[in-house]
């Protein structure tokens, strides 16, 4: 056996070290030194802990080719959950070094408070977090972040990104599409209900606004990857934040939209927000946008304007258009942020 | 971006100050450039408002908000460019104001009003690219290619002073204490700045103006804290934590203090004061809440550990402020003139949220053992023995008073003020304000025929208190301050240092030992101008200075 030496340098410039030996993956080696660095599936089919190789030689085991794309891998690219090093290696990491935790993220309890069909094959879970000894009850993520639940008593978990805003009632609100046969939408199908614990892991993931930034924030959001992008724009609306902000809502059909009566709030809450609601294949008598959310987009680049940052979030074939439309009208690559959704069984 | 304006800035071979797309404070080029654009609207409302006091206008609103304005400058207080963006505008609203009422005024009295250039005429644009593009042209080097680096480093100097008086001015206008001699006199020092003035000496006698002003705003912050909460008085402070449910409270705001004292009544939160409010357990009306418990930490270079291990909510009043850490984000608020982005702000003085976070945070799960130390030692209790103090200085019980006194911060360097302290003999008292107490302030020191050797005078903004205890014992001696056996080992860190200093040396003061490294923006030629005139000087090791300190005095 032989350890690596690994150096990641992050988006800020700082470093941090650890040891691999062979046999390990980037990922656990790093947590076994007590350093959590950002990551979600952790089974090479996100993407959420994808780094860039500066030096050295790595081996990947099989990864969802949507996660890390061909032509990402052959940049150096990879993903920490998949990746062996060879040699010692240096990498640098897409965010800050502010989104690596030094300890292990903690397990919490937490209560189902509603679990409500809100759209087809959509649901939105609220979980309400047990209060702890002393009565406490703080749920505490970024805009963005996300959370693992795990189904009772059965060692599975599956990650979801948050829909509200950190909060001192303990509430956790999801918003979730029902996969055909998953395990965890079987879960919340069969077995979920009212007044039920699930343990909660988090928060973790780097998809979080750039708060320092004044350029006009776009978010795109496919389906439920509405999620995080809905509570970016709580917490806007929460803090009043200036920047003017445009929200790309796509789904397929109208019966796949959901949270309009929130979308509506938001709108009134945040003057400078403009929202539009895309349905790529809908009714005759629809008089919103006809289109996907990247249609919408482009229109809108085309009309020229302060370039914004971009927030992407739902299937990786959206997010690669729509990120794909942004740098074809000059959006460098630093102010495009995305998470993918994949569904896993 | 370019910034040298605290102690941190970046000093290479090639030149001093913070030149990169970041600078040490955390601040980055686009709120750097934006604060010098907010300054440079404040100039323009300070260009009129001076010219309207001369037809007896004045307007509260605009002075009021050129304090708040400049405070929000000072290192480590606010760092979200979206506050600086609303406040450019808001400068260029309050000058048109003004400038429509002056010019009112003047036609009234059939005179032609002045037709103003620079800051004056400047307009704002709607666009972020476009003023940033007019930010060169507010940057503190602009023109120096025509005026040099001691022009440059004097009106830094002027403009670094002024926003320390702001920052002090401001604490006591948020009490209901102001002086319209104050704003007619901040104004006229920015209008001056304005200018763009190139005479030396008129510009080293603005800077000695600064200081004359700074101590009628540290006055007027003394009348307003005594006024508002009670004379300080001797108090045992518990410096370590109680069980029960917590917030802590930073900065040097009193009045944030009291008000959150008072939404906390009864809840059962304990509050405990961080860094600079220390000295706030010694007015009696803030002492008199039961609930303000104790000081948790130390000074501010430690908060990014110390906040994060806090088990309650954090709410930051002013200065200093740096980047918000992940584990304790979501539970840290900023009031008043201090922000971050992405940061939850209090801007109406209902603290609600910082108690709903409170409650939903564990606080301290059991009583830490008791330690304590005391504080409180501000002009009334120390002029109150005065006599006692007097004779011990004549029977030779008291051989000399160290002021070691200022900020604290993170270098290395800073370990002279440790040494300093625990090298003072025995015989010598310490007088100490400012976040650099944190340093000592737990060692044991003992007293001197019932006077502590350690005296914690306060605030920074104490330093009023110090110079009437000073002033107080050079009258009893019947000598100058200069002659007193006094010596003055002073630390700096950010502006209201440069304003303190600038007092000090307007009082005549001379001697000072200054620390751990000397401003930026002072030049090798003002270093020597200050270095003759008031015999300023750098710090060398503790155990020399000290022995030159005993050694002048003997």
């Amino acid at each position: 056996m032989t350890n690596h030496v690994i150096t990641l340098t992050t988006r800020d410039g700082q470093q941090v070290r650890f040891t691999c030996e062979t046999e390990q993956n980037l990922l656990a080696a790093a947590e076994e030194e007590g350093i959590v660095l950002p990551s979600l599936c952790r089974d090479g089919g996100c993407g959420a802990c994808l780094c860039t190789r500066v030096d050295g030689d790595y081996h990947l085991d099989s990864y969802n080719p949507q996660a890390l794309p061909p032509d990402a891998a052959a940049r150096g690219d990879l993903l920490l959950c998949r990746a062996h090093p060879q040699s010692d290696l240096s990498l640098e990491a897409p965010y800050d070094f502010d989104r690596i935790r030094f300890e292990a993220l903690a397990s919490r309890p937490a209560e189902i408070v509603e679990l409500a069909p809100i759209a087809e094959n959509t649901v939105r879970l609220l979980l309400r977090l047990q209060p702890d000894s002393s009565g406490g009850q703080a749920a505490e993520f970024e805009p963005g972040q996300y959370m693992s639940l795990e189904i009772p008593d059965s060692g599975i978990s599956r990650a979801y990104s948050i829909a509200n805003t950190s909060n001192w009632t303990g509430e956790l609100e999801f918003l979730i599409r029902l996969q055909p046969g998953g395990t965890f939408s079987t879960y919340l199908e069969r077995e979920a209900k009212t007044g039920q614990r699930i343990d909660v892991r988090g928060p973790s993931g780097h998809f979080v606004l750039q708060a320092q930034s004044l350029r006009p924030r776009y978010f795109v959001g496919g389906g439920t990857g509405l999620a995080p992008l809905l509570s970016m724009l709580r917490h806007m609306a929460e803090l009043q934040e200036p920047q003017p902000a445009r929200l790309y809502f796509g789904v397929n059909r109208e019966a796949e939209l959901f949270c309009l009566d929130t979308l509506r709030e938001l709108t009134e809450a945040l003057p400078r927000l403009k929202i539009e609601l895309c349905v790529w294949h809908p009714e005759p008598s629809w008089a919103g946008f006809r289109g996907t959310p990247v249609d919408a987009l482009r229109r809108d680049l085309e009309q020229g304007g302060p370039a914004p940052d971009l927030y992407l979030c739902g299937p990786p074939a959206l997010i690669d258009a729509a990120a794909e439309t942004a740098r074809a009208f000059g959006i460098s690559d630093e102010h495009i942020f995305s998470e993918r959704f994949l569904p896993s069984n | 971006m370019f910034c040298y304006q605290c102690e941190q800035t970046t000093r290479t071979d090639s030149g001093n100050g913070c030149a990169s797309a970041k600078g040490v404070c955390g601040k980055d080029q686009v709120t750097a450039d934006l604060q010098d654009l907010l300054i440079y609207g404040i100039k323009g409302i300070a260009q009129y408002a001076r010219r309207a006091r001369a037809f007896g206008i004045s307007d509260r609103e605009a002075d009021g908000f050129i304090l708040y304005a400049m405070f929000t400058t000072l290192t480590n207080v606010n760092f979200n460019p979206a506050r600086f963006i609303a406040m450019i505008q808001e400068a260029a609203r309050l000058r048109d104001r003004i400038k429509a009422r002056y010019e009112e005024a003047a036609r009234d009295r059939g005179t032609a009003p002045e037709v103003l250039a620079g800051p004056a005429a400047w307009q704002p644009v709607d666009d972020m690219d476009g003023l940033l593009m007019l930010a060169a042209s507010a940057a503190i080097t602009a023109g120096r290619e025509q005026v040099g680096d001691d022009i440059i480093g004097l009106r830094a100097m002027i403009l670094y002073g002024l926003k320390g008086v702001a920052a002090y001015a401001h604490h006591a206008h948020v009490l209901g204490y102001e002086s319209d001699e104050l704003y007619a006199r901040f104004e006229e020092i920015l209008d001056f700045l304005a200018g763009e003035p190139i005479d030396a000496e008129a510009l080293v006698n603005q800077a000695l103006a600064v200081g004359q002003l700074n101590l009628k705003a540290l006055e007027l912050l003394d009348a307003a804290n005594t006024g508002s909460f009670g004379h300080p008085e001797p108090a045992s402070v518990r410096m370590t934590p109680v069980k029960g449910k917590a917030i802590l409270v930073s900065g040097h705001d009193l009045k944030d203090l009291a008000a959150l004292l008072e939404q906390t009544k009864g809840m059962g939160i304990n509050v405990y004061t961080h860094g600079e409010l220390l000295p706030a357990h010694a007015y009696p009306k803030l002492r008199a809440y039961p609930h303000l418990v104790g000081n948790y930490g130390g000074a501010w270079q430690d908060q990014t550990r110390e906040f994060a291990e806090f088990p309650g909510a954090i709410l930051m009043t002013s200065n200093c402020l740096v980047e918000p850490q992940p584990r304790y984000r979501q539970r840290i608020f900023t009031a008043g003139p201090v922000g971050w982005p992405g940061v939850r702000h209090i801007a109406n003085g209902d603290f609600s949220p910082v108690i709903q976070a409170a409650l939903a945070f564990p606080g301290f799960q059991e009583d830490a053992p008791e330690q304590t130390i005391t504080v409180g030692f501000a002009r009334n209790t120390v002029l109150g023995v005065a006599d006692k103090v007097v004779d011990a200085v004549k029977t030779g019980a008291i051989r000399h008073f160290f002021l070691i006194g200022g900020c604290d911060g993170a270098v290395p360097g800073r370990n002279y003020y440790t040494d300093l302290a625990d090298h003072v003999p025995e015989d010598s008292v310490i007088l100490t304000l400012g976040c650099g107490k944190y340093r000592f302030n737990r060692h044991e020191f003992g007293a001197i025929g019932g006077i502590p050797r350690l005296l914690d005078i306060g605030q920074c903004n104490d330093a009023y208190s110090a110079i009437q205890i000073a002033s107080a014992l050079a009258g009893a001696f019947n000598c100058g301050v200069n002659d007193l056996p006094l010596s003055l080992m002073v630390s700096w860190f950010e502006q209201k240092a440069v304003a303190v200093l600038l007092t000090l040396l307007s009082l005549g003061i001379r001697g000072i030992r200054l620390g751990p490294s000397l401003p930026a923006f002072l030049t090798p030629a003002l270093l020597e101008q200050l270095s003759a005139r008031f015999d300023l000087k750098p710090i060398t090791t503790a155990e020399a200075d000290i022995e030159a300190a005993l050694h002048r005095a003997a």
